[in-house]
């Protein structure tokens, strides 16, 4: 073994330097942070005077004292646990839709897709408006049907439904990705599948859903973790308040309200190790639960 | 221009693979060396070391008598031709070739006269403002030859140059590699599947096996003198033909079949004390003939085979026979007409075989010397 | 003999009737359930569509208009100057340059720095890259809350609170998600490329910038949309960071707009759609990498 400077190994430092940005990033702005972050949330830290150390109190005020945590998480776990069902089973049933011969399929698709690339808060105000009571579009249309449309984002009960509505117009982004995993579906399959009497629904039921599984799998380990931190669109829509009556007071959102307006930064640390660890378990669960129901051909890259 | 010599060279991967060992070759100036084997046997790895895109676990690599372990690719003064070309797509013919210039800070002009002499010599001249997209295959490895010649580099590589190419262009390609070497005089290594490439281009040629020489030399020696069996099965199509048998009585007797040895072989087979052990004898097909009429079929050297496969390959037929139980094919002219089933008288040119040794495979040789390797 | 010929010419006649029935039948069918798919997509496109005609038309309706009850499908008048009432009565354009300037420079880093990571962990060999690599994807599971409020934390130390560099600098320390789908990309361009590159006397910052970068534009131009799409968007970086009004981005001034229009819904519709052209726009003109990058998720997952 040679110790001095080979080329292999100068070759290695290169590399390093290659992901030298990330590096520093990843300390600067990902670990250092987390680290920081997990030890202030045993301290009541207010950014500008006070650290003390405080043990266990955060977390125990969170789990016992704090009736907003609770309805935030409660909030949140709503939303995820409507609007991940629905976008996802919208999406494949798109997809599948999509990926017929159809005259003018080029241009569906993108008419799908763009609400997808659409965000912000123009279309937090578009949606306000949509769901207006007395002259947004949908309550109007409704009303075509003779369904007297819910007061939508003035009433508690019907806020979060909103947004899962809000959500679904554009699920056209989980589209694309069922749909280009769809097509890469080798058609002997398909053909090998006719040959054996397979009738159009058993096809997709048995060859298309099992070929993308990897792919509704990975929409689903994202989707949960993004779900879980929805926030603009509860802000925007809400003024930043969380009303009415705390039905838009999500988890993020309250986190952001201890944070930056309180200034209880410990306490808000506590919670976003509280989210971390919600996420952690549920993505753990996802990927110990895979292998039982997705089906991965050949061997990994 | 230049020697290049490597000694004890060893390849691990990941501390489990052994891709090469003790490899030893001493290349003279302006040679052409070409490695042969199976795959996997570790011929890319080697070229690979050579040019310094994989490290060498053991061992060491000269170059004019420089090592060259620790030194990085780009300061070896090689080119390399790879099996896929290579080719950078985003830029045309004249960049391609101009790049290395570029970086090595050449001025323009002498990067202009340089690549427009390079593709002269490869009839390139038409082709120099397109985009590798679109050139044929044939031009696609003129280009990446252009790339390679540009340079002057000391050494000259070529991993399967050809073998993407269709039959007949790579029979030209292969004619115009050889008379490019013959102008350019660069020392080569060149790496191949195919035999005829090896035999007809090498000044010598190197057979490797599991990531062990076999055997180094001039084609017409590699073919006529095979240091063992593998040598002998490996270089040669058909491939030579392998009973196994032992010497009785001045006679080689494979199951029931008695063949006269001639005395000087029979000599040094005495000699060496190889009577009556197990011994494996090789003939190339075309040293076993057809006889025809029946006068000479009293003679013991004559072989009534029943044909099972007679196959027309153009100026030879092959035919298919079995010896005692062991597979058998001669290569005869191919006017005379045999058909499948049909009894035929063979004999074989004893002075032609080789016997080997049947649990080494190594070959007999007539004196016992050194063996001469390198 | 001549009645079993005409028998069996009888038999044959029909089995080929009945195998045209078949055919023809499967090509109705066919027909039908494409004419049904084609029906349900047209439908569906309408639906997509109409809140962005919606917005559109609310937005060049007078107020009074917006007002009435039913609700008006296409507006009376089109009343165009309130798009240039909405550009006066807050400072857009002030809002658009800054919003310009920071999402230029967040393309610039994203479209560099990462795929000068993603050559690192593609292209050169260095001890431990998988270990890192495997980091830099885990990190996308991280929520972005829980490094948040640490992260305020440190800009605030180095006094970047009501500056850009809060929106800009981490642009150029790389994301997981880019360097992931440039990483994707690399890997199509054969190791023989990069290796004769060497031999020709090439470093790899040299490979790099003469053979990654113009190799890789496709996969680059999606991460400038991406980025660019995500810089543009962007309301949670301004509203933490931005405290001058003066520094807003059009995210911001629309949700400060918001505030001050109360339910002009026609100005503040044709605000959003100011907001959202560039996205539409670019969607329309560059469609083909926004699909790219997706196809590159589902490639990868
Ligand atoms: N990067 C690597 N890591 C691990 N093993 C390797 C690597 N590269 C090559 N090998 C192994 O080393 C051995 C020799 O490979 P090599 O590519 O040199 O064969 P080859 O003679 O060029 O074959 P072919 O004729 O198919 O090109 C093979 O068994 C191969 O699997
Ligand atoms: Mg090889």
């Amino acid at each position: 073994m040679r110790k001095k400077l080979n080329y292999k190994r100068m070759e290695g430092l290169q590399g390093y330097v290659f992901i030298l940005p990330w590096i520093v990033g990843f300390i600067a702005f990902t670990a250092g942070p987390l680290i920081f972050s997990f030890a202030a949330s045993f301290t009541n830290y207010n950014i500008t005077s006070q650290m003390d150390f405080v043990g266990f109190d955060n977390y125990e005020n969170l789990f016992t004292a704090d009736n907003l945590f609770w309805t935030s998480l409660y909030n949140t776990l709503y939303y995820v646990l409507f609007s991940i069902p629905l976008t996802t089973a919208g999406a494949i049933f798109l997809s599948a839709l999509l990926n017929q011969d159809v005259p003018g399929i080029r241009f569906f698709r993108t008419i799908y897709y763009l609400p997808a690339v659409l965000s912000g808060v123009g279309v937090y105000l578009l949606w306000m408006q949509l769901l207006d009571p007395g002259t947004g579009l949908v309550n109007t249309a409704l009303g075509w049907f003779g369904i007297p449309g819910p007061n939508w984002l003035f009433d508690p009960d019907w806020t979060k439904p909103a947004l899962i509505f809000m959500k679904l117009w554009s699920v056209g982004g989980g589209m694309l990705l069922y749909l280009a995993s769809m097509q890469g579906v080798s058609k002997s399959l398909y053909e090998a599948a006719k040959i054996d009497g397979a009738s159009s629904w058993q096809q997709f039921r048995f060859i298309t859903i099992p070929m993308i599984t990897p792919v509704i799998f990975f929409d689903i380990v994202t989707s949960l973790i993004g779900g879980f931190q929805i926030f603009q669109e509860a802000y925007v829509m809400s003024n930043g308040e969380g009303g009415p009556v705390n039905s838009m007071l999500f988890y993020n959102l309250y986190m952001w309200k201890k944070a930056f307006e309180s200034f209880d930064m410990g306490y808000a640390m506590a919670m976003s190790w509280i989210l971390f660890i919600i996420v952690f378990i549920i993505t753990i669960i996802n990927l110990k639960l895979a292998p039982r129901w997705v089906h991965y051909e050949g061997e990994e890259r | 221009m230049s020697k290049i010599v490597l000694k004890n060279v060893y390849k691990h991967f990941d501390k489990k693979v052994t891709a090469v060992s003790d490899f030893n070759l001493s290349v003279e100036d302006g040679e052409f060396i070409v490695l042969v084997g199976p795959s996997g046997c570790g011929k890319s790895t080697v070229l690979r070391m050579i040019a310094g895109l994989e490290e060498i676990s053991s061992g060491e690599f000269y170059i004019d008598g420089k090592l060259m372990n620790d030194i990085p690719p780009k300061n070896r003064d090689i080119a390399m031709v790879f099996q896929n070309y290579a080719l950078y797509p985003h830029m045309t013919v004249f960049d391609n070739m101009a790049f290395g210039l570029k970086i090595r800070k050449f001025k323009k002009d002498e990067i202009k006269k340089r690549v427009e002499e390079a593709a002269e010599l490869l009839g390139l001249e038409e082709l120099l403002h397109r985009k590798p997209k679109a050139l044929s295959g044939g031009q696609r490895q003129r280009v990446a030859l252009g790339r390679s010649i540009v340079r002057d580099a000391k050494l000259f590589l070529m991993d399967e140059p050809l073998s993407n190419l269709d039959a007949k262009l790579r029979f030209q390609m292969r004619a115009e590699i050889a008379k490019l070497h013959q102008r350019l005089k660069t020392t080569s290594i060149y790496v191949t599947h195919d035999q005829t490439e090896a035999m007809t281009m090498a000044s010598r040629i190197i057979i490797m096996k599991d990531g062990v020489i076999q055997q180094i030399g001039a084609p017409k020696d590699v073919y006529d003198n095979p240091e063992n069996t593998f040598v002998g099965g490996f270089i040669g199509s058909p491939s030579m033909n392998f009973f196994d048998g032992r010497i009785v009585d001045g006679q080689f007797v494979v199951e029931d079949v008695r063949i006269n040895v001639p005395e000087e072989k029979m000599e040094y087979l005495r000699e060496q004390g190889f009577v009556g052990k197990e011994l494996t004898m090789g003939i190339r097909p075309e040293h076993i003939h057809l006889l025809r009429g029946g006068e000479e079929a009293g003679q013991t050297n004559s072989i009534l085979s029943k044909i099972i496969v007679s196959e027309l390959t153009g100026a030879h037929t092959l035919l298919y026979s079995m010896l005692g139980t062991q597979e058998m094919i001669a290569e005869v002219e191919s006017r005379t007409n045999v058909s499948p089933g049909e009894d035929v008288y063979l004999t074989f040119d004893m002075n032609c075989v080789h016997f080997f040794d049947k649990e080494a495979g190594i070959r007999i040789r007539p004196e016992k010397s050194e063996v001469l390797v390198g | 003999m001549e009645e079993v010929e005409v028998a069996a010419k009888k038999r044959d006649e029909e089995r080929v009737a009945s195998a045209h029935a078949y055919f023809d039948n499967i090509h109705t069918k066919r027909k039908l359930l494409s004419l049904v798919n084609f029906i349900l997509l047209a439908a569906g496109s309408l639906l997509i569509l109409s809140p962005i005609w919606w917005m559109i038309s609310t937005s060049l309706k007078s107020m009074a208009e917006v007002m009435t009850y039913p609700p008006t499908f296409y507006p009376r008048e089109w009343n165009w100057d309130n798009y240039i009432k909405t550009w006066k009565a807050a400072p857009f354009d002030t809002y658009a340059i800054n919003t310009i300037t920071i999402t230029m420079l967040v393309v610039i880093g994203s479209v560099l720095v990462n795929s000068f990571i993603a050559y690192g962990f593609a292209k050169v060999p260095f001890k431990g890259r998988g270990i890192l690599f495997a980091i830099v994807l885990s990190t996308m599971m991280i929520p972005g809350f829980v490094t948040l409020i640490p992260q305020y934390v440190l800009f605030s130390k180095l006094q970047w609170i009501n500056t850009y560099f809060p929106l800009v600098v981490p642009a150029f320390f790389g994301s997981a998600f880019f360097i992931f789908l440039l990483r994707q990309f690399y890997m199509t361009i054969p190791n023989e490329l990069i290796e004769a590159a060497k031999i020709e006397g090439a470093s790899h910052f040299r490979i790099w910038w003469t053979i990654g970068l113009p190799l890789t534009k496709p996969a680059l131009a999606t991460v400038a949309i991406f980025s660019f799409n995500g810089a543009w968007n962007d309301f949670l970086g301004p509203l933490l960071y931005l405290n001058d009004e003066s520094l807003y981005t059009l995210q911001l001034g629309l949700q400060v707009f918001k505030g001050e229009m109360n339910t002009q819904w026609n100005y503040l519709m044709a605000g959003s759609l100011l907001v959202l052209l560039p996205v539409i726009i670019l969607f329309f003109f560059f469609q083909k990498y926004f699909i790219q990058g997706i196809n590159l998720q589902s490639g990868g997952k």
